[in-house]
């Protein structure tokens, strides 16, 4: 065994340290960064975004793609406002309300694209479109809020569930008293289980014999159709999680397209490739890629960096993610994995 | 004598440590057919590429028309009169664009008329079309024509250049019977006008239709002329499957009780229909041209295709698997041809490749992989086997072919099948690792029964009891291999036997 | 379903009646507003300001009894300008541009005008002078808040300021606290930022959680715009610091309203010219100009000041209470001829 030559530390290690880096720059500039509150703060902030990535990685593992999972998000965010203010039903009702939209939509996906072979990208698409029109339509367009009027004249009296809110504003006593927002204990779960799921389970390796060689799959007897269905279901049920959060955190439901939340989770599930130069999409990568995101904008923003540097640091980010990944581990990375 | 349209003297051409030429000399006459047979690697397709200058050749030399001949590029060989229709149609047309445009793309593309004349363009595309008897509407796309009418668009384009030499590369497999008279009514009237043809094709009847001469290769050589009145097929069947076979120990077992059953089973719908019996213990290779129908029948067995018609009975239960999970589940194994296209995963490691099919063996509760099932699993297989490699976890590409194909083909020996299909598993393998795996495929078929596609009938009589000829989708003959006259066996696989269904 | 547009052709038919009574006294066009045609051609159209605007134009357009379509080029700024086009092509006689960037909307408004349409812009400057301005003005929105703040906490306080640059409106509120800033040096502002990332709220709360974790001696946050302040208040409450930290904005909704009543909530007070008044205003605008008579160049809707404590006091709980008890919220008088019916309250 020849000891490993420096490219192949850099690719290996290269964004991890780079991520400590950064960290280091920003403590030195603004000491407040290095708190226990800034470090579960970032995570909070990369909650919602790391888990709708996770979603979009596991579409990615089986060679596919998700453009409709900002879409979903938003729509679990309004269909649970919808469900508590004016149908006045729990906190309950609500979740499983968006995770079965979820799963539905993402089972639709997965229909269009393997029986009824519409490309990927096409067909999440599409469904996006329908989404960010259809989240609209029982509302006429306005937002959902206690107290707004309905077609009928009277004003809505349903109110978000004291429950349903905890999920996105509940903080655990960890260490030091309320430090821990659930919607971390839920990124971190999910993140545990995804990795799990796809490092470790049967389910998972067949699914990454899919995305790297769908044919040959097939032949080795596996139903690629049927895993391909799962990914977009998967995917789908991750981004309703992702909406839940955002209503709890928003406490109100909100018309948006959601497109900020899929390129922001895309980027980190492309950034995620390049952690430990896995050059494949992966669970670990992922979180990581939204933590990365996540401390360069805490960062930036204490640093009182306007907004528009921000996207640019982030495209600059994952330009050089990408380049890691398919410009210099290109050679090993394929080797091994 | 016939004037030599190209002359090819020593002609060479290595990719690497591989040499593909290996002195290839061949007179291409003008006015004359010659069929140009060879096995897959036989270097037939180098050598195309040669003549139209996609590959340069590392020695030797070629000669147009007396004149040295290297181009540089695919364009300057079409300038010298080098045409060259492929096998793939749509290479020769852009499918949205007319007829007309198709037939003058060359001129278009040369960029020196800078706006297009429409009705000047009609004309012209017209005198070409007529040219090679192609009676379309030139303003029709090339989308919407039949397949023949498209290739004869093709050769159509590259007759308006007046060539000396016409390479035409398995042109029939994608035409009907009646597309392919088209082809060679045309075919006929180049002949007359003088252009040398070199015709790539295994088909015995195009080549009985067309051949003034046949030329055979192997192993990047020529291994056989045949010309003159009556061409010996058989022969040049023989010189590109190679006679020099070695005698093989082969100690054929007793058959054990009956696995598979086929009756009346027909692959295509014009093929004639056809039995066949399969016993535990024994190895049966199924041998035949390219396109003679064993993928086809190793695809029905395994789920891949449903027979036109026909019964399969697999340990006297009904088998019509759906799919190949199915087949799986059933106990037929197969594996497939073109290890990367069809069986390598190429971002898993060996040991990953090795256990695929057989995860749930290895999966404990949740379906979480037991590692050191799973590695055992691996270890054993690749001692097995006989897999050459530094560690399971290195990745399957850093392995040589013949070591990934003992990953794909060991993969299925790690369970125990009723049936087991290998097509072509000495595919693009080296020698050393051709008898390991056909070794392991033999030590390994007690208790089921073994069926091995292999168009080298050198690679049939290495590994089976029993021989199969494929001809024509079904199948031509069953030979025990002990002392096997080899001359009825070539000719079975030319498809010449005597009353044998001639195609209209 | 009832969609809106079915309601509001409901509520047209509704309104005719009246309509008829007085078409006498009214001037041509509007002795037979059933022929009149308008068009209102949007730029933005998400989020609840835009909504109750849209409502407004609808109430107003169909208490006079005109045929209103409406286009929604939804922040595509070409699109707009073809849907000017468009209308012009079916000939209405006014046309409503809300919104919009002056460089694509400046020659498609004049071909409007030149088609001999009345035009009318609400919040984009078309630099036309045959078309009158409706605004609100965000210079007085953004005055009365921070008259508000000083009030509240006199002239010494560290401030934080939410904007993002570019966006019209904002810009001219950013002038405001600037002018604030120069007129009372005690205003320390120790950071700015903010973002239009969607859903803005929360990309908002992001970011001011930052803030507040890097500057926790912040006592105001200036937010003059309700989405921004959304999200503020949504950081401050994470941040557990509620109680020292006030927030002041403009604009307000049903679900603002809900924000500010919470209790000890850090939302003080808003500014805000109700959006239905100003889609009202800008038809009744857009009806002046079809009468022939002049509205002027600049027809501004006064903002009103909305505080925590009155909401608390007069229990308001939607836009439609905020109405009913802030009667300077439910109209304003400006754009006013005596023929005209107004939308019944």
């Amino acid at each position: 065994m020849t000891p490993p030559s420096i490219t192949d530390l850099a690719i290996r290690y290269g964004f991890l340290v780079l991520m400590a880096g950064l960290i280091i720059v920003f403590s030195m500039l603004r000491p407040a960064f290095l708190s226990p509150q800034s470090a579960v703060f970032i995570l909070q902030s990369v909650a919602i975004t790391g888990i709708l990535a996770l979603g979009v990685t596991a579409t990615l593992v089986v060679d596919g793609f998700d453009l409709s999972i900002g879409a979903v998000a938003t729509s679990a965010l309004m269909l649970s406002a919808y469900v508590m203010v004016i149908w006045e039903m729990g906190a309950v009702a609500a979740v499983v309300l968006c995770l079965l939209m979820g799963a539905g939509v993402g089972l639709i996906n997965g229909l269009l694209i393997v029986k009824m072979r519409v490309p990927d990208l096409l067909a999440t698409l599409g469904m996006m479109f329908l989404l960010v029109g259809l989240q609209r339509i029982p509302t006429q367009g306005n937002s959902i809020s206690t107290g707004m009027v309905l077609p009928d004249g009277s004003a809505a009296e349903g109110t978000f569930a004291p429950g349903f809110l905890m999920l996105g504003r509940h903080r655990i006593d960890f260490v030091i008293e309320d430090l821990v927002p659930l919607s971390v204990v839920f990124l971190i779960v999910i993140a545990v289980l995804t990795w799990v799921f796809l490092e470790l389970t049967r389910h998972g390796r067949v699914m990454y014999a899919i995305g790297s060689n769908a044919q040959a799959a097939a032949l080795a007897g596996i139903n690629v159709g049927r895993y391909r269905i799962a990914a977009y279901m998967i995917s789908g049920v991750m981004a309703s999680i992702g909406g839940i959060l955002l209503a709890a955190r928003l406490g109100r439901g909100d018309v948006a397209s959601g497109n900020n939340l899929l390129l922001d989770s895309v980027a980190a599930a492309l950034i995620g490739f390049a952690v430990l130069g896995a050059a494949r999409p992966n669970a670990f990568g992922t979180a990581i890629g939204a933590l990365f995101v996540g401390i360069l904008l805490q960062g930036l923003t204490m640093l009182n960096a306007p907004y528009y540097t921000q996207d640019f640091i982030k495209g600059a980010v994952l330009v050089v993610a990408l380049v890691f990944t398919f410009a210099l581990s290109g050679r090993v990375g394929r080797a091994r994995a | 004598m016939p004037r030599h349209a190209i002359t090819i003297r020593g002609l060479t051409k290595a990719f690497g440590r591989n040499a593909v030429l290996r002195g290839v000399d061949l007179d291409l006459p003008a006015g004359q057919v010659t069929v140009l047979m060879g096995a897959n690697g036989a270097g037939k397709s180098t050598l195309v590429k040669a003549l139209c200058g996609v590959h340069r050749a590392d020695g030797g030399e070629i000669l147009l028309d007396g004149a040295a001949f290297a181009p540089p590029g695919p364009a300057a060989a079409l300038r010298a009169g080098v045409v060259t229709v492929h096998q793939s149609i749509n290479d020769g047309v852009v499918p949205d664009l007319d007829v007309a445009s198709n037939l003058l793309l060359d001129e278009l593309a040369d960029g020196r008329t800078l706006f297009l004349n429409a009705r000047r363009m009609r004309d012209e595309a017209c005198r070409i079309a007529a040219a090679v008897g192609l009676d379309i509407d030139v303003t029709r796309k090339v989308a919407g024509l039949p397949l023949a009418d498209r290739q004869l668009v093709a050769i159509a384009r590259a007759m308006a250049r007046r060539p000396k030499l016409l390479i035409l590369d398995e042109p029939t497999s994608s035409l009907s019977l009646a597309e392919a008279q088209r082809l060679f009514a045309l075919i006929d009237r180049l002949r007359a006008d003088g252009v040398a043809i070199l015709y790539i094709s295994h088909r015995m009847s195009d080549i009985r239709r067309l051949a003034d001469r046949i030329v055979a290769m192997r192993d990047g050589q020529v291994s056989g002329l045949f010309e003159g009145g009556s061409l010996d097929y058989a022969g040049a069947i023989r010189a590109m499957l190679g006679h020099a076979i070695t005698e093989v120990d082969i100690t054929i077992p007793p058959p054990g009780p009956v696995v598979l059953e086929v009756a009346g089973l027909q692959l295509k719908p014009d093929a004639r229909p056809f039995d066949l019996r399969l016993h535990a213990g024994e190895v049966v290779a199924v041998t035949g041209l390219v396109g003679s129908g064993k993928s086809a029948l190793a695809g029905v067995l395994f789920g891949l295709d449903r027979p036109v018609a026909g019964r399969i009975v697999l340990d006297g239960r009904p088998h019509a698997p759906a799919d190949p999970g199915r087949a799986v589940a059933a106990g037929v194994f197969l594996a497939a041809k073109d290890r990367l296209a069809n069986a390598v995963i190429p971002g898993f490691d060996i040991q990953r490749n090795l256990t695929l099919p057989f995860t749930p063996r290895h999966a404990g509760p949740l379906g979480l992989m037991r590692r050191a099932s799973e590695r055992a699993q691996a270890l054993r297989s690749i001692r097995d086997m006989g897999v050459v490699c530094q560690g399971l976890r290195d990745g399957i590409l850093t392995l040589s072919g013949g070591n990934q194909q003992k990953v794909v083909v060991g993969r299925w020996l790690a369970e125990a099948s009723r049936l087991l299909i290998l097509d072509e598993p000495f595919q693009g393998v080296d020698i050393q690792a051709r008898q390991d795996i056909g070794r392991r495929i033999r030590d390994s078929a007690a208790g089921r029964a073994t069926l091995v596609m292999c168009a080298e009938l050198d690679e049939a009589l290495e590994v089976a009891d029993r021989i199969l000829v494929m001809s024509e989708h079904t199948i031509v003959g069953d030979h025990r291999n002990e002392a096997i006259d080899l001359t009825r066996l070539m000719a079975q696989v030319a498809g010449s036997m005597d009353g044998m269904r001639e195609p209209a | 379903m009832i969609s809106r547009r079915t309601f509001a052709a409901l509520a047209t038919g509704v309104a005719l009646v009246p309509g008829l009574a007085l078409a006498q006294g009214a001037p041509a066009p509007f002795d037979n507003p059933g022929q009149v045609d308008i068009a209102l051609v949007r730029y933005l159209s998400t989020g609840d300001f835009f909504q109750a605007y849209l409502s407004g134009v609808e109430k107003q357009a169909a208490a006079l009894g005109v045929n209103l379509q409406v286009f929604d080029s939804r922040q595509d700024a070409a699109l707009q300008a073809d849907m000017v086009d468009q209308a012009i092509a079916l000939g209405v006689d006014g046309i409503i541009i809300q919104h919009g960037l002056t460089e694509s909307m400046q020659e498609a408004a004049q071909r409007a005008v030149d088609a001999g349409i009345k035009v009318v812009a609400f919040d984009v400057n078309v630099e036309n002078p045959a078309i009158p301005q409706v605004e609100q003005s965000d210079a007085a929105l953004a005055q009365l808040a921070l008259d508000q703040a000083i009030a509240d906490h006199g002239t010494e306080w560290v401030a934080g300021f939410v904007h993002v640059a570019g966006i019209a409106p904002l810009d001219r509120r950013a002038a405001v606290w600037e002018a604030v800033k120069t007129a009372n040096p005690g205003i320390e502002e120790v950071a700015m930022f903010g973002t239009l990332d969607n859903p803005i709220a929360n990309s908002v709360a992001n970011q001011a959680r930052s803030v507040l974790s890097a500057n926790p001696n912040i006592q105001v946050m200036f937010a003059p715009y309700d989405e921004f302040a959304k999200g503020v208040k949504i950081a401050v409450d994470e941040a557990g610091m509620t109680g020292q930290v006030s927030i002041y904005s403009a604009d307000v909704s049903t679900a603002d309203i809900q924000l500010m009543r919470e209790p000890g909530s850090a939302w003080k007070a808003t500014a805000a010219t109700n959006p239905a008044v100003v889609g009202e205003v800008s038809v009744r605008t857009l009806a002046l100009l079809l009468a022939g008579e002049d509205p002027g160049a600049q027809v501004i809707v006064p903002p009103t000041l909305i505080t925590q404590a009155m909401l608390n006091d007069a229990d308001i709980k939607n836009m439609e209470e905020l109405g009913a008890k802030l009667p300077a919220f439910a109209h304003a008088d400006v754009a006013m001829a005596p023929w005209m019916t107004l939308p019944p309250r």
